[in-house]
């Protein structure tokens, strides 16, 4: 600790080449956690890692083909199963075809669907009752309200797009969880339509299964159940589910952490290049303060730690950036693009931010070691007999 | 004067260690750049090649993809004498009544994805000059027989010539691997229309697909749909059609100037370091040059050109490992989400020359902001004090 001010000394002894540096690594860090949070608001899960016993069941050849609403007392008949909400994608044009205005809306049972499916949202009692009494309200998640400025009361009209109808909407409250996207609405509003669903399909069901254990047992029995319908199921959990979606991307994930990775490596060689530059400046001060009773070591962990301090200076002030600065500028410049949907669910976590930080410390260690090891090898009548 | 090239050349490589990192990071930098660009080229170029102005796809009024929309078998019938329409040499009109169902199959590599069936008449191949049968034959009507693209078949399981694709009650005997030069179509399976609507119970069609004589017929026929009140149906050319799904590709775009801009700025400050290091180093030396009568523009010009080089060094070398990383190790076709369609989009990276070029152009920048400071600083020495110095 004694030595804490002859080290920072150091690392600001050539100014621009620190905060040239420094600077790097504040990009890259402010890059990663971008990158990294992205990744996260598009895997977004409603149960927030929690798991909350939710399946869905979709038609066995994929999404786009419909079940027969005759399906659902025959699910809800299956011991282990609580409750079970027939769904439906309905993909409407809100105001305009512009991406920005692209959110989910859903048709669910009203009834059941956010006191016994959904329960683990956070949803006012007295929302839920509007939502339940007024067959024509909707609910939306608390991101999507606050960016369209809806108030309760409002009215919102949902061009349909491969369901031939135009929904009048009227707002009745929000709700919270992990993905706070979407809108949903009473199945009775479609049903009310002509088209050929009406009473008839459905395109999903999802269903709230009682215990964990019971989760293997029931999506085989509704499996089997439907086989040889003229409507076969896939049943599957919630966030099997959700995974189709991101596998269907391809491997975006993949592609952010080879991208993460090899700019981390890149941003290694900047800092140990510095690092070297500085000690190799050195030589002949470091003879000197071997003379003076400094041993190896020493010379070892003063190398090391001014490259760590200066890591983790990139690192602290990277993280603060990106979550204070960078990223509600992201968010609100990109609110016209097409990459709006994604940035709805778009938050910086403690974990990134803290991983971030942990990553500034592992590249100042990476980068300081080698410099630091031959500096602290080098004879000391070497050094003074160098001229630099 | 200017100073020699080669004193620029030369001192590179005095310090080697140094020249050598700089120059690897640059050149990390450069190929993930171009990996992302190529992502982005490749999804772009399925959407868009071999698009053409004269082909229409007629759906439902507000429909953003052909999955969306329902034409009636009337309607069908009617477009059928629409104005505009060209006939084949038999004289039959190039009208193509098409039905899509979206299947959920198992890719190779064990996940599975969407893939989008699409049926239609046999006209309807002809109608598409871009798709080509490699092997095996096309399909026969009325015998739930199909024909696969040749990269779906690498990229899915069970889509060998002989094969049958299964997927809840249905089912198709693939007979045949299709080309599409690299557009949309290579992400399909294809079938007949009533055979589809036979497996689907559906009695209806997604979309109408209509050739034209020319533009000016396509524009002719657009009208008479829009003018038909009876239709409720909207027709738009392929071109446009895809080029609205290229909405698809956006994510990609921004993450590659994302990524550009961002690890760009952080090399060029790697550079600059570096570079002030040997404006330092060589304080003496640049003295003595301005002494013997180089100008200080001479000198800045010499700093900037050795900045330059050290980046393009990086860049090339860079821009050959995304060359060699596309063209002979990532050659497979991959696959996104068309977010449209809701299926998997296939395509393959494409590293287009003026990639390649945009590749170096980003290398030259970064020396170029890496190199003025430094550059800067040498050129404003006074030789005094610069001849001064040990």
């Amino acid at each position: 600790m004694k030595y804490l001010r002859l080290i920072w000394r150091n690392v600001f002894r050539k100014k621009t080449r620190t905060v040239l540096t420094t600077s790097s690594i504040v990009l890259v860090l402010v890059l990663i956690v971008v990158l990294v949070s992205l990744l996260g608001a598009m895997e977004a899960d409603p149960s927030q890692g929690r798991g909350s016993n939710r399946i869905v069941v979709q038609h066995a050849t994929g999404l786009g083909n419909f079940l027969p609403l005759s399906q659902r007392q025959r699910i809800e008949q299956i011991p282990g199963v609580v409750a079970t909400s027939p769904e439906i994608w309905f993909g409407g044009v809100y105001k305009d075809d512009k991406p920005e205005n692209f959110f989910g809306q859903l048709s669910c049972d009203p009834d059941i669907y956010f006191s016994k499916i959904f329960d683990d949202s956070t949803m006012d009692p007295e929302v839920d009752k509007t939502f339940q009494a007024n067959r024509n309200s909707f609910v939306a998640g608390k991101k999507l309200e606050e960016k369209f400025h809806w108030k309760p009361g409002d009215h919102i009209i949902l061009r349909g797009t491969y369901i031939p109808m135009t929904l009048d909407l009227v707002y009745a409250g929000s709700y919270r969880s992990g993905d706070e996207s979407n809108i949903f609405f009473s199945n009775e509003v479609l049903n009310q339509g002509k088209w050929f669903g009406a009473n008839k399909y459905t395109g999903l069901y999802y269903t709230k299964i009682a215990r964990a254990e019971d989760i293997p047992r029931v999506t085989a029995a509704i499996d089997r159940m439907f086989e040889n319908s003229d409507a076969p199921t896939k049943s599957m959990t919630e966030k099997q589910f959700q995974l189709q979606f991101m596998e269907m991307m391809g491997n975006v994930k993949g592609l952010i952490h080879g991208i993460s990775i090899v700019i981390l490596f890149a941003v290694t060689l900047i800092v140990a290049n510095t690092v070297a530059m500085s000690a190799r400046e050195r030589v002949t001060e470091i003879a000197v303060m071997r003379t003076l009773g400094f041993r190896r070591s020493h010379i070892l962990g003063f190398i090391l730690s001014e490259s760590v301090v200066m890591s983790l200076l990139g690192g602290v002030l990277g993280v603060i950036l990106a979550k204070y600065l960078f990223i509600p500028g992201m968010v609100k410049g990109m609110e016209t693009t097409p990459m709006a949907p994604f940035l709805l669910n778009f938050k910086v976590t403690w974990m990134v931010l803290l991983a971030a930080f942990g990553i500034s410390v592992g590249v100042g260690v990476l980068a300081g070691f080698v410099p630091a090891i031959r500096s602290s090898q080098v004879r000391i009548v070497d050094g003074l007999r160098q001229v630099v | 004067m200017a100073i020699p090239l080669k004193y620029s050349i030369r001192n590179l490589f005095v310090r080697k260690v140094s020249t050598a990192m700089t120059v690897f990071v640059v050149c990390l930098v450069v190929t993930v750049f171009l990996f992302v660009l190529a992502l982005w080229q490749g999804v772009s170029r399925t959407l868009s090649v071999t698009a053409s102005d004269r082909n229409i796809i007629t759906m439902r009024v507000g429909s953003q993809a052909e999955m969306q929309s329902v034409v009636t078998r009337d309607s069908y019938e009617m477009i059928r004498s629409l104005p505009g329409i060209e006939r084949s040499p038999a004289g039959e009109p190039y009208v193509s009544p098409e039905l899509i169902s979206l299947v959920n199959l198992p890719r190779e590599d064990g996940q599975n994805s969407n893939v989008q069936v699409r049926g239609m008449a046999p006209i309807g191949f002809e109608m598409r000059p871009g798709v080509k049968i490699l092997d095996g034959r096309m399909f026969t009507v009325g015998t739930n027989e199909a024909v696969v693209s040749k990269n779906l078949a690498s990229r899915f399981a069970g889509m060998k010539i002989g094969d049958t694709i299964k997927t809840g009650s249905y089912r198709w005997v693939v007979v045949g691997h299709f080309d599409a030069s690299g557009s949309a179509y290579e992400s399909e399976v294809w079938t007949d229309a009533r055979d589809l609507q036979g497996q689907t119970k559906r009695q209806i069609f997604s979309s109408i697909f209509v050739r034209t004589s020319d533009s000016e017929a396509a524009a002719r026929y657009i009208e008479a749909v829009k003018g038909d009140q009876r239709l409720k149906l909207e027709g738009k050319t392929e071109k446009k059609y895809y080029e609205e799904q290229m909405v698809t590709g956006a994510p990609i775009k921004i993450l590659a100037i994302l990524v550009g801009i961002f690890t760009a700025i952080g090399a060029s400050f790697g550079a600059m370091n570096t570079m002030y290091a040997q404006v330092a180093a060589r304080t003496r030396e640049i003295g003595t040059l301005r002494a013997i009568g180089f100008s200080r523009r001479s000198v800045l010009a010499s700093f900037i050109f050795e900045a330059l080089l050290l980046c393009l060094i990086g860049g090339v070398i860079g821009t050959a490992l995304a060359f060699v990383l596309f063209n002979l190790i990532l050659t497979k076709p991959t696959g996104t989400m068309n977010f449209r369609t809701f299926s998997e989009v296939l395509f393959n990276f494409r590293l287009t020359p003026p990639l390649m070029i945009g590749g170096l152009v980003f290398s030259l920048a970064m020396g170029l902001l890496g190199g003025f400071f430094p550059a800067a600083r040498a050129a404003r020495l006074k030789i005094i004090n610069a001849l001064r110095e040990i």
